[in-house]
């Protein structure tokens, strides 16, 4: 059996246009799919039933058995953490606010060691940001800036920039300029116009200086700016200023180097800045497929997008002292429950020290490097393959995934609804 | 009157303890009061040991000595404080001196996050090392201090004065990433090293009595100025924000 219109559950792109052949309730084959999301919908040997830590081995044990420990872990917890979240749908992210809510704890999503800055950004200066479908269309300049997307979206430049067919360019391929900027030579400079090379740590003295330009005060910039000459901003300058509509998407290499989220500010200060010449907009390559709709689900619901500390009572919000990284190094928590997320591939190793301290329980359908950190793991079904939900694309969209296999796995919505129907009982 | 509050040993020492109740002022009605260790309330008794001497009508005759293991846990000391004086004999957490608006905190060893974040008045006085945004504005906010003064006698970590509309920071030491960013009013001196100082600034003065690393290249150099018996270079900026920020440094390095 083919299903078609298939939505990807890799990256931040969430292709809806992937075929998926299903022989035996296996998925034998997929088309359309970049090698990243082949790869996860073609899927991995999955953990069978929940298990718990005995001493040095694993106990198996019932789905009724791990929610009830769950529940009373997070119910003794002075400060749980719960954490993860950008793995699973909407309807799921829903629940661990109202469970961190009820348990007075605190609740963080991958953002906080992804594109946490960006959102610190926005907040500071907005976002002049445009779905992908605008970009696709009209865009005739696009800077990828501190973003790999062959390796890392690798459908973003053929169905959005690169070599995708725009509504309003006659001939996109030869219209659509493309800037690269980054600290290396990478896959996607070598299919750039231009390729900009800037020093490591050097992104916000070039941004700043591309504004200065973009001003008219190329006189008082330095002959180089973090390893790129001033000849070479200036075309850049130029490139942009003689553009109808640029879009830059930007990516890690802007958001974790020094300076952090003032890079991301600086650029969508220059993007504000180019709008007074022509049309700009500026997008964040998001990463995981729904770390965009854990943002939006926690900011509908506290106000906040994530790193949300309810031990109060109420919604407390402050990156670098309520987030996941900053509270595991300093050992603040006392439990942590991690959904759709392996923090300890991620993590600092200080943040996993106390990891190994507290008890740890994982909803995820795969043994990871966290499994060795839990007490307990429960499999779940995988969002896109075998539970449906919502989830939201890089640029904001939500699109609905769809189920391609029946496991009789729960999914984490089935899961965590559960843990909080205990968690309300015992609170009653 | 004197309060001092000896912390006890607790036996989940790693949660941080959220203090916004120790304000001089709040002691002036007893010492009924309660903080918070993660979701649990406890009354002040269960994590300190009080001694109180002599009284006190108004807040400005109030002192607070806090001390023992474990201060550096302490959020949120003397957050809205607006009179009296706190004394810290050792490190304090997060927060100490948010919004205060008057009197004097005095810590004797070093600071963590946030202290004095969107201060508007009153002293703060810090003998060791401050961590990183001392003196800033909290998330998304315009402003970050608007009056008083902070006084570092050791480093001070990176986003040092943060959005800063007013007052004034004092840094003994050297300063980190970024000291000033997005400053609009007040007066910043480090008087050792730090790296992008001023950063997109508007308008206030920023002197830096060391190396600044990393130097920006939108400040526009003017010519050079005494000042308190030094030689400094003078620049205006940051061009890229249309700003008329004043930036004095010692010495500067580009990253070219």
């Amino acid at each position: 059996m083919i299903v078609k219109d298939v939505v990807c559950p890799f990256c931040g792109c969430l292709c809806d246009d992937i075929e998926v052949e299903v022989e035996e309730n296996r998925v034998v084959a997929v088309a359309n799919a970049c090698e990243l999301g082949t790869k996860k919908l073609m899927g991995e040997k999955r953990m069978k039933n929940p298990i718990l830590r005995d001493g040095g081995t694993w106990k198996d044990i019932t789905y009724d058995e791990a929610i009830q420990y769950t529940a009373d872990m997070l119910l003794s917890a002075e400060r749980p953490l719960l954490y993860g979240w950008s793995g699973t749908h909407g309807e799921a992210q829903c629940v661990g606010v109202h469970m961190a809510e009820l348990v007075r704890g605190v609740i963080d999503n991958t953002s906080s060691v992804c594109h946490g800055p960006s959102i610190l950004a926005i907040q500071e200066v907005g976002h002049p940001g445009c779905t992908l479908g605008v970009v696709k269309n009209r865009a005739d300049l696009v800077i990828y800036w501190g973003a790999n997307p062959i390796d890392a979206h690798p459908r973003h430049l053929s169905r959005y920039t690169r070599y995708a067919e725009g509504f309003f360019l006659e001939n996109a391929f030869r219209d659509r300029k493309v800037i690269v900027v980054d600290v290396r030579r990478t896959e996607t400079a070598n299919i750039a116009d231009e390729f900009v090379q800037i020093k490591p740590g050097g992104d916000y003295a070039v941004l700043s200086a591309l504004r200065a330009i973009v001003r008219g005060k190329t006189e008082m910039i330095p002959r180089t700016v973090a390893g790129v000459t001033r000849e070479q901003l200036v075309r850049v300058v130029d490139l942009c200023k003689g553009a109808k509509f640029g879009a830059v998407y930007f990516g890690l290499g802007l958001t974790m180097t020094g300076g952090k989220y003032k890079n991301i500010r600086n650029a969508i200060e220059l993007v504000s800045e180019l709008s007074r010449h022509t049309k700009f907009t500026i997008s964040a390559m998001r990463g995981h497929y729904n770390v965009y709709g854990s943002n939006e689900v926690n900011t509908w619901m506290t106000g906040y997008p994530f790193g949300i500390d309810f031990s109060r009572g109420i919604a407390f919000y402050n990156p670098g002292e309520t987030t996941a990284v900053d509270i595991l190094a300093r050992k603040e928590c006392d439990a942590a429950l991690i959904v759709g997320s392996d923090p300890a591939a991620h993590f600092p190793r200080r943040c996993l020290e106390h990891l190994a301290d507290i008890p740890v329980v994982q909803l995820d359908p795969y043994p990871n490097a966290t499994t060795a950190f839990c007490n307990v793991q429960i499999p779940v079904a995988v969002t896109g393959i075998d539970a449906v939900g919502t989830a939201y694309r890089m640029d904001g969209v939500p699109i609905r995934t769809r189920r391609v296999l029946s496991t009789g796995y729960p999914s984490d919505e089935e899961v965590l609804i559960r843990m909080y129907a205990l968690m309300q009982g015992a609170k009653a | 009157m004197r309060v001092t509050l000896a912390m006890r040993p607790a036996a989940r020492s790693f949660i941080p303890i959220e203090a916004e109740a120790i304000v001089p002022k709040n002691f002036l009605s007893g010492t009924d009061l309660s903080v918070w260790r993660g979701n649990r309330e406890l009354r002040l008794d269960e994590v300190f040991s009080v001694f109180v001497e002599g009284s006190a009508d108004r807040p400005e005759d109030v002192e607070v000595v806090i001390s023992g293991d474990g201060t550096s846990r302490l959020k949120r000391v003397g957050e809205y404080m607006d009179g009296g004086k706190i004394t810290v004999l050792g490190d304090i957490g997060m927060h100490c001196g948010n919004f205060m608006t008057g009197g004097t905190i005095e810590i004797h060893g070093n600071a963590d996050g946030w202290l004095g974040r969107e201060m508007a008045g009153g002293t703060i006085l810090c003998r060791g090392d401050a961590a990183d945004y001392c003196a800033s504005g909290y998330r998304g906010g315009r402003k970050g201090m608007t009056g008083g003064t902070v006084e570092v006698f050791g480093r001070a970590g990176d986003f040092l004065a943060e959005s800063i509309a007013g007052g004034t920071v004092i840094v003994h030491g050297d300063a980190g990433d970024m000291a000033g960013a997005e400053m609009h009013g007040g007066t910043l001196v480090v008087h050792a090293d730090c790296s992008r100082p001023a950063a997109n600034m508007k308008g206030g003065s920023c002197y830096v009595y060391g190396t600044a690393h990393g130097m920006l290249p939108t400040f526009k150099r003017i010519g050079t100025v005494q000042h308190e018996g030094r030689m400094l270079i003078h620049f205006i900026g940051d061009i890229a924000n249309r700003g008329k920020g004043n930036l004095f440094v010692k010495d500067y390095r580009y990253l070219d």
